[in-house]
């Protein structure tokens, strides 16, 4: 597995990877759904698949001594590392805007635990949608992202437009509850103890959810490979 | 004994079934398998390594199942399929970096002493190489790995003679320990005049023999006649050509042997896959 991840970086990975996972400072504008920085990050993902298509790379990991399904679960830990970095660089601006831009964010989920929460089930549907898609063939990367990249906006505009609509409907007695309990304790950076017990509870979620999709995703991944001809 | 044994190895594809393949490579020897192009020779080294996935077939590895153990046995296997195509933007010592972490017994002495004798530069791209200087990356990588077997597809396509004949010499040198054996499939019939130990012949999806090269030689004559005599032996013949003087053609050697006023010749290597491909004969232009 080393060896292959070893192969990854050196000659899989897309030097716009950097440039995506760069855009991580798009947390940094005021009143922006921040979770769109996580769809550049998949957006990568897609171009480390594209670019070891063009490059032959099944072949040539087909002729070292590793099976298919060695091959696929080190492409999908590299996704892995790849969106927790992405993950641990939200997190790390996340407490940087608290200081810096505590204001709500109009735009859509705030600085949050509840943040990181949204962007690992926005990475979960990715994996389970984009992965066994691709590997189903081997090397239709473009239909495939374009599956993931919808599931992906549909989850981005549910999120974030519930998000927008609480922080607009929270101030109006009349509106349902559920939008002031979103607005208090989920779209919010934590200072109550129920905030945070929530904000926890709903992280959690959104690691449970992201480790089972992925695992998943590779499961599905691996079976599918396993009867694709490499050609 | 037997380092590879191939046994009732099947692929079906929409226009194009591999029916059966079944042969054995020993150990310490050059097994040429030879065919047409599209007779299944490229399929049949792919499903052997489970790049393509066989609908049903065993392959034994030194003994062992390969595909239950498929990373432990290809350590063991050096593999060429053509040329190194891949990631042809790289330098050549990027990708050998990258490969050897995949070996415990890669052998760098071995693989720089295959660079120089090969001429590769390890600071050029892929991009850089010539058609040839590619095949000769993809053998230096197959070879220094301490591999027992070599399965090669097409090696020596795209090579000058000067390098074809320094890689059979190459090949001879592996073997000559009695521990290292090569599957080299090729329709370059000459490569395997001079280097290969035993024949397997594919045609049409289906192995037609696997034997040693002379057995293989010998099972055949080729044999020349006149015109009128072409239909009295029309039916012994296995392929021929007939032309403004006669025929020539290919029998078994019990059919030559038998047949009366022709002219009997060995047959080589390259004429037995010739008129083989050629089975139902071919009135020559000049007729």
């Amino acid at each position: 597995m080393k060896a292959l991840l070893n192969k990854e970086l050196k000659l899989c990975l897309h030097p716009t990877v950097f440039i995506y996972l760069g855009l991580i400072l798009m947390l940094l504008i005021p009143n922006y759904p921040y979770l769109v920085s996580c769809f550049f990050v998949c957006n990568a993902i897609f171009f480390i698949f594209q670019t070891a298509r063009e490059n032959g790379d099944a072949m040539y990991t087909a002729m070292l001594p590793v099976s298919k399904a060695q091959a696929v679960r080190a492409r999908v830990l590299f996704v892995v590392i790849i969106q927790a970095i992405d993950l641990l660089l939200m997190a790390g601006m996340c407490a940087f805007a608290l200081v810096s831009m505590p204001e709500h964010n109009a735009g859509g989920t705030d600085h949050s635990l509840s943040l990181l929460a949204f962007a690992l089930v926005l990475f979960a549907i990715f994996n389970l949608i984009f992965l066994p898609s691709f590997y189903k063939t081997g090397y239709k990367a473009g239909s495939s992202f374009l599956k993931g990249a919808i599931g992906v906006w549909i989850w981005l505009m549910l999120i974030e437009g519930l998000m927008i609509a609480s922080g607009t409907m929270a101030g109006n007695d009349s509106a349902p509850a559920f939008f002031r309990f979103i607005s208090e304790n989920i779209d919010c950076f934590p200072q109550t103890a129920k905030a945070w017990t929530v904000q926890g509870i709903l992280f959690g979620a959104g690691l449970l959810i992201y480790a089972v999709c992925t695992f998943l995703a590779a499961r599905i991944s691996v079976k599918r490979y396993d009867k694709v001809n490499v050609q | 004994m037997k380092i590879l044994e191939i046994k009732d190895l099947r692929k079906q594809y929409p226009s194009f079934l591999l029916d059966g393949v079944s042969f054995d490579v020993e150990e310490g020897s050059i097994m040429g398998f030879i065919g047409r192009n599209g007779a299944g020779k490229t399929t049949t080294i792919k499903s052997v390594l489970n790049l393509v996935h066989a609908d049903s077939g065993t392959v034994l590895f030194e003994g062992q199942d390969l595909f239950a153990n498929e990373t432990a046995c290809k350590k063991k296997i050096g593999l060429v399929l053509g040329e190194f195509n891949y990631y042809k933007r790289k330098k050549l010592k990027s990708i050998a970096a990258v490969t050897k972490a995949f070996y415990e017994e890669w052998d760098e002495e071995t693989y720089q002493t295959l660079l120089s004798r090969f001429a590769l530069d390890p600071e050029k791209k892929v991009s850089e190489l010539s058609q040839g200087m590619r095949v000769k990356f993809a053998l230096a990588l197959a070879l220094s790995h301490k591999a027992k077997l070599l399965i090669l597809d097409e090696p020596t396509s795209g090579l000058d003679p000067v390098s074809r004949d320094e890689l059979l010499d190459i090949f001879r040198d592996i073997i000559e320990d009695g521990e290292h054996s090569i599957l080299f499939s090729t329709h370059i019939i000459s490569d395997l005049e001079k280097c290969a130990d035993y024949i397997t012949y594919i045609k049409g999806g289906r192995i037609l023999t696997s034997t040693d090269a002379d057995s293989f030689k010998d099972a055949y004559r080729l044999v020349s006649g006149e015109a009128e005599q072409l239909e009295q032996y029309r039916h012994d013949l296995i392929g021929y050509r007939a032309h403004a003087f006669g025929f020539t053609g290919l029998m078994t050697r019990g059919n030559a042997e038998r047949a009366e006023g022709l002219k009997i010749a060995p047959a080589d290597m390259e004429s037995i896959m010739i008129y083989m491909e050629r089975e139902d004969g071919h009135e020559s232009a000049a007729e």
